[in-house]
């Protein structure tokens, strides 16, 4: 297996597409260390990896702080006496109650560039001196289809992921001689907490969405948008991330793999 | 010995089958791969590498012997495997290699696209791109590769599944001096692949594109002599040396790409773990480009 007697770490491994994450790599014989700020949820995640025999723990993290992220590195080589893969994948849509506005206020704004840029930037710092003592490292980002070009309404969150798509292009570069990977996954459409919102914040801000369920908006948008006509799932983001971080994607680095059944081909 | 003489096949297959045991994923026992331009170079590690996981490949090339050899190789991994002489140039010759994998080993699952050429033949003597140059560039690497997913789309279409790869270029990102023509018919494998993809999916064939950056093949041997004697800065070199300086400065992971790592690539484009993926251009080039 690509990943036996190795250890990965998940930011936002607690639900949705973080959960899909952590299970494709314990699939693949990895460790896991779940690291969220919800513990109800990243338990239940780790009992699930655990039944199929792999090994997993949890680590209360929060990602905008810095100290958190290096108690979670550390939280890990603990456990599991050694890190190889981390995936930053804790991400948000905007500050709390962001579904009932318009346009996004500066508390969105605020929000997802601290969870979605800087919370990759605290992971890899935090990591990266490791990996360089080790000269080996895989590190993978979750960005959205939505960081490839600016639209309408959805702004900050798209310019997060947009500026998480430059920060792992920025270590990849880095890194790049010293034996580190760093690339970058963007989802889709897939049916998360998180779209749950987006759907929820449609069905309230926009004409042509009034009334409707927000499962209702997200076939909709599946329908209207993806070539291939079907959702995408966080099993689907679950093996391209298990790609990028295993040694077969050794010579790929400082790429964003679109897993979004063909809706952006940049 | 040049690269295509050397095994880029692995020899222990058994280490690949262990590494595999997460899951069927990975295993394509009972399909069939196409590869054009599989005789050689990273065409033959993707042919190899499909037989690993237990396809049947058709090994399409224009080199006849080269491909026997290859086929053979492939044959005493998978136990089924057959050769074709194509050029993919020729439209009737393209519908000739889709019937005959139908009637030897059954409809099509994967297309990979590897047919290349760099330029007319004798381009490594020349200082210019020519008209033929540029007519020949075009013809096999981006109007061949239409021919080829053309014959190869009922089989797939009707059966509501397939998966296409096309080897493309990191050439292609990016408009360059040298060999204008080959970058632009690269740029344009990029934009064919994005049509394809949309045009396909409604039959739930996927179309991706690998961006290989660089490998030591028998092209770029040619295109090394070419910059040893067109460029000052590599006079005198040898084309092993102008690719390994240029490895040096302008690969951010200091190490040269394989054909194994872009075998390795067509894999996941074409496992059942990329189901979801189409459209894209995905470069592995230790990081000289990412866009």
């Amino acid at each position: 297996m690509d990943f036996e007697g190795k250890t990965s770490v998940v930011t936002g491994g607690a639900g949705g597409i973080g959960r899909g994450i952590a299970h494709a790599l314990a699939r693949r014989g990895s460790n896991v260390l779940i690291a969220d700020t919800n513990e109800e949820s990243a338990v239940k995640v780790v009992a699930e990896l655990m039944a199929f025999g792999a090994h997993a723990s949890f680590c209360e993290t929060d990602v905008t702080a810095q100290w958190s992220t290096d108690e979670m590195v550390e939280a890990a080589l603990e456990e599991f006496g050694q890190l190889d893969v981390l995936v930053n994948n804790a991400g948000v849509g905007g500050a709390r109650d962001f579904t009932f506005r318009k346009t996004p206020n500066i508390d969105d704004w605020l929000a997802t560039f601290d969870v979605n840029v800087f919370g990759i930037v605290n992971g890899i710092q935090s990591v990266e001196k490791y990996m360089l003592d080790r000269g080996y490292g895989k590190i993978v980002n979750i960005a959205s289809i939505a960081g490839r070009s600016g639209g309408a309404g959805f702004t900050a969150y798209g310019a997060s992921k947009a500026a998480a798509i430059n920060v792992s292009q920025a270590w990849a570069f880095k890194l790049a001689p010293h034996g580190i990977n760093v690339n970058t996954v963007c989802p889709g459409l897939i049916w998360t907490p998180l779209w749950e919102s987006i759907g929820e914040w449609r069905s309230l801000t926009s004409r042509q969405h009034t009334g409707m369920t927000s499962r209702q908006v997200f076939e909709r948008a599946v329908a209207e948008s993806v070539p291939l006509g079907r959702e995408q799932t966080p099993e689907d983001v679950g093996n391209a991330v298990a790609y990028l971080a295993s040694d077969r994607a050794r010579s790929i680095t400082g790429q964003a793999l679109n897993v979004d059944g063909g809706i952006r081909m940049n | 010995m040049s690269i295509a003489e050397q095994s880029i096949i692995p020899a222990r297959q058994a280490d690949w089958k262990q590494r595999d045991r997460h899951g069927e994923n990975l295993n394509l026992k009972g399909q069939v791969a196409v590869v054009t331009g599989g005789a050689t170079g990273s065409g033959r590690a993707s042919a190899g590498k499909r037989a690993d996981r237990g396809a049947a490949v058709m090994v399409a090339d224009i080199n006849d012997s080269a491909s026997a050899a290859t086929a053979a190789e492939v044959a005493e991994i998978a136990g089924r495997s057959a050769c074709f002489r194509v050029d993919v140039t020729d439209v009737g010759a393209c519908s000739d290699l889709a019937a005959k994998t139908l009637e030897v080993l059954g409809p099509a699952d994967i297309l990979i696209n590897n047919a290349g050429v760099a330029g007319a033949p004798n381009w490594q003597k020349r200082s210019f791109s020519t008209e033929e140059d540029w007519k020949m560039t075009y013809r096999v690497n981006v109007i061949g590769m239409s021919n080829i997913v053309t014959a190869f789309e009922p089989q797939m279409a009707k059966r509501r599944s397939g998966r296409v790869v096309n080897i493309a270029s990191i050439a292609g990102r990016e408009g360059r001096p040298s060999l204008p023509h080959y970058s632009a018919s690269k740029a344009a494998v990029i934009s064919l692949t994005q049509s394809t993809a949309l045009e396909l999916a409604r039959y739930n064939i996927t179309v991706n594109a690998i961006c290989p950056g660089l490998l030591w093949t028998p092209m770029w041997e040619q295109v090394g002599e070419r910059y040893a004697r067109e460029v000052p800065a590599y006079a005198g070199m040898s084309a092993r040396q102008v690719f390994d300086v240029m490895i040096a400065d302008r690969i951010p992971m200091k190490s040269e790409q394989t054909p194994e790592d872009i075998a390795e690539t067509v894999v996941f484009f074409t496992s059942y773990d990329a189901k979801n993926i189409t459209g894209q251009a995905l470069n592995v080039d230790g990081g000289l480009f990412m866009r």
